[in-house]
């Protein structure tokens, strides 16, 4: 059950499937396997911390692990061949790899770095700006289009298509009639975000550092102190933000696990699930459940509640603010 | 000759374009009324009147017109970005600025004899991106978003034969523009798809006991003391609290200025120096125009002498948000 | 050059006006002075909604509302938006030599309740252009207008 299933076996892309979202009703779960994915890992751990987490992720129910520092390229406690290294381990284990690229490549040893990681050639390369895109093509690789490429209309994705994307990410503020109405091409897979903080921005600049006032280039690695961020609360105490290096995410939680008939009807074939430094293994059993059918999608809020590091939300999937929360 | 530090000022609306005409701008830019663009603030910018209009008076002094259609096209509302294009085509502007590759692709096959500019939305931080829209559409020039170090830059300038345009002077976006959704996380619009950060519709301004209160759909972004400069209702420009310590913890309130870097740029051959601000009134683009000419003028003449007349600065800082003003990512310690 | 200050006695005595009179003045001139060049703009997604005008320095409140024929003064102290800002401020930027956005970050305009009404209404003002409106004005009135904002900018 857990082994990466071919898109054949899905549920057909077709723009009827799609449509025919209003008119799904409490049907419990469909036949095709909806598939689990581990998005990158966002935050800055120890090398030990990281391996152990990928260690330990072998053994969990998802199909797909995305690797690699999509966020900061002053984080090199893992090199490209470590990064290589633990794709082969995980591929071993029966897991699909995808190598995913920086988001902000800003120097010439960003452009380094991301031309070895295209030209390895033995894993998926995730693709998050569109300058990996263009290597990706020259080079003739089939490739994951990432959520921060902007594809928010039928053509740029058919262009993605043609560019080589095998499979895309939606923008996580995308909802679900825009992801409906998307004419996805054909074989073309459709992953979304569906748990964890949201990256919401990017930035020159680094806000861990400038919290501790010090400057990027000497950041000390503080993000290291703060396995799953800093906390920005707003002046009526609300947790709102967190800062992540030069990524700011949500303070809440994007969970989607209980509208999972939803995102079956909008045509998702894989979920994300985005790794937090604790208890990420029992989240990706829950949510293997709720594929599986062993629990359903209505009581996935309070199995996941204990889990969260913060507090749920999935208004950008209902076309809302996306730290607004309706429970169904 | 190839373009060097054309001065591209903002217009929201007809007068802003006149005085940025009449105050010696090279080119303008606007939007139209919608979302086609990334400054969709309730009665900003031109209807098809005051567009004609427009572009008549500014070529009558040849000054080009610039249109951004850089927000991103919605399956539900493709054909409306699609009518922009062909609207622009069709009336004589000098060139549109877009974010979207679809887009761009529709610009491509329909009007080929249309200039495209890759909007600062575009997100393109490296030659490699430049070279990507380049190739596979043809842009002449592309707008870097405001988080590149000056040398950073001058990589992409000689990797390229894209003509490069930066920021000079104005709001001062943190974030990668295009990659930030900070706006839609608290409200539900983000520059990329509602064409505005912070609309005003999601927006409240209190005066309270404690002070005047800036909310976005409630929640709470700064409050300002009585003696305190205030700032847009960006949330990258509010105080937050971080473990303890309340603060600007993304950015003060403050206005990118790179003026004092124009000798560096002009060095570079940066074809363009854009001026932020189609939310602006005639006032300020009146004020700003004039000073940025006269600085083009003065570094185009002598690279070597030039330094901002502090006149300049002042009246700069006295239009920048908070009255203060930044050299950005420009000057890496920023960072 | 500044505009002058509105003068303290004249300041003292506007302020012991009640609010009725003094809106129902401020709509007749403004229909008078300013409609003309006004009218034209597309009100519809405006009209009924009430305006409050607070001139701090005068305290004085001016409540109206905008209708397809002209401004129309509001008897009852409820408004949608409310703009403060001294008389000098007001007088600057209805002449076109202040930018709302720098009075508001130096704490000189403030814009509560219905904020996408206030940017509305800025951005309406903004583009009607300053030499049709005095030409559109009373005989005298438009030259005096641009003779005001000529020495003031200089």
């Amino acid at each position: 059950m857990n082994a990466p299933s071919a898109p054949a076996s899905q549920p057909a892309n077709t723009e009827k499937s799609r449509l025919a979202l209003k008119d799904t009703g409490p049907s419990g779960h469909k036949a095709g396997a909806t598939r689990l994915s581990l998005g990158p890992l966002l935050y800055y751990w120890s090398r030990e911390d990281t391996l152990a987490f990928y260690e330990a992720a072998a053994t969990w129910p998802v199909d797909s692990i995305y690797l690699g520092e999509t966020v900061c390229s002053r984080r090199r406690l893992l090199r490209l061949p470590d990064w290589l290294e633990l794709a082969e381990k995980l591929t071993a284990a029966g897991k699909e790899v995808v190598l995913s690229t920086q988001t902000l490549i800003e120097s010439e040893s960003d452009l380094k770095a991301l031309r070895k990681q295209v030209a390895d050639g033995r894993f998926l390369v995730e693709a998050n700006e569109w300058g990996a895109v263009r290597l990706l093509a020259e080079q003739g690789a089939p490739f994951v289009a990432g959520p921060t490429l902007n594809a928010y209309n039928p053509d740029t994705l058919a262009l993605l298509g043609e560019l080589g994307a095998k499979r895309w990410v939606p923008s996580v503020e995308m909802p679900r009639e825009m992801l409906a109405a998307m004419a996805v091409p054909e074989g073309m897979e459709t992953e979304l975000f569906a748990y964890g903080r949201l990256p919401l921005a990017f930035s020159a600049r680094c806000f861990t550092a400038r919290h501790y006032n010090l400057q990027k280039d000497d950041c000390q690695f503080r993000c290291l102190d703060h396995p799953d961020g800093l906390t920005m609360r707003t002046r009526e105490s609300e947790d709102f933000l967190t800062i992540n290096g030069i990524q700011t995410q949500s303070a809440k939680v994007m969970s989607l696990a209980h509208r999972l008939d939803e995102l079956r009807a909008a045509g998702v074939d894989i979920l994300r699930l985005s790794p937090q430094s604790t208890r990420m293994g029992r989240v990706v059993e829950v949510f293997r459940a709720l594929l599986n059918g062993d629990i359903a999608a209505a009581a996935a809020p309070e199995k996941l509640d204990k889990l969260m590091p913060g507090q749920p939300c999935d208004g950008y999937w209902l076309g809302e603010a996306g730290m607004a929360y309706r429970p169904t | 000759m190839p373009a060097l530090l054309e001065l591209i000022c903002p217009a929201g609306s007809l007068p802003a374009l006149k005085a940025a005409v009449d105050n010696g701008a090279d080119g303008v830019y606007l939007g139209l009324k919608d979302n086609t663009n990334a400054r969709n603030f309730s009665g900003l910018n031109f209807d098809a009147k005051s567009l004609a209009e427009g572009i008549r008076y500014a070529h009558g002094k040849k000054v080009k017109v610039l249109m951004a259609l850089n927000t991103y096209p919605q399956p539900a509302t493709l054909a409306r970005w699609h009518q922009a294009v062909d609207t622009a085509a069709t009336s004589g502007i000098d060139a549109i600025i877009l974010a979207d590759p679809g887009l761009m692709a529709y610009a491509r096959k329909n009007h080929p004899n249309l200039r495209l500019h890759l909007s600062v939305q575009g997100s393109a931080t490296s030659y490699e991106a430049v070279n990507f829209y380049r190739e596979r559409f043809g842009i002449q020039r592309a707008v870097l978003p405001r988080v590149l170090s000056l040398p950073q830059v001058e990589n992409v300038v000689k990797h390229t034969d894209v003509e490069i345009e930066l920021f000079g002077f104005g709001g001062l976006c943190v974030m990668v523009e295009g990659r930030c959704l900070l706006s839609s996380y608290a409200c539900g619009d983000s520059p990329n798809t509602f064409g505005a950060c912070s609309p005003g519709h999601a927006v409240r301004w209190q005066q309270t006991p404690k002070g005047m209160e800036t909310r976005l759909n409630g929640v709470l972004i700064d409050r300002y003391a009585d003696n305190e400069k205030a700032g847009y209702p960006t949330l990258c420009k509010g105080r937050f609290d971080v473990q303890g310590e309340t603060y600007y913890a993304l950015e003060e309130p403050t206005s990118l200025n790179s003026m004092e870097m124009l000798p560096e740029m002009a060095r570079l051959g940066i074809a363009a120096i854009k001026i932020e601000g189609r939310q602006r009134s005639p006032a300020y683009v009146a004020q700003v125009t004039q000073v940025w000419r006269a600085a083009i003028d003065a570094v185009k003449k002598d690279q070597a002498a030039f330094k901002p007349n502090p006149a300049w600065m002042a009246q700069l800082n006295k239009v920048s948000e908070g009255s203060m003003h930044t050299l950005g990512a420009y000057y890496r310690p920023w960072k | 050059m500044n505009l002058p200050n509105f003068p303290k006695p004249l300041a003292r005595l506007v302020a012991t006006l009640p609010s009725w009179p003094a809106s129902r003045a401020f709509v007749a001139a403004g229909n008078l002075v300013a409609w003309p060049s006004l009218r034209e703009l597309d009100w519809s997604h405006i009209a009924g909604r009430r305006f409050r005008v607070q001139v701090s320095d005068l305290g004085l409140n001016l409540y109206f509302s905008v209708h397809a024929n002209g401004f129309r003064a509001l008897r009852n102290g409820l408004a949608d938006v409310t703009f403060t800002a001294t008389a000098q401020d007001f007088a600057r930027l209805a002449l076109r030599l202040e930018d709302p956005d720098t009075l508001f970050f130096n704490r000189r305009l403030l814009i509560e309740g219905d904020t996408d009404l206030g940017l509305m209404v800025k951005n309406m003002l903004d583009a009607v252009e300053l030499e049709t409106a005095a030409a559109g004005m009373p005989v005298g009135m438009g030259r005096v207008v641009m003779k005001l904002r000529q020495l003031a900018l200089h």
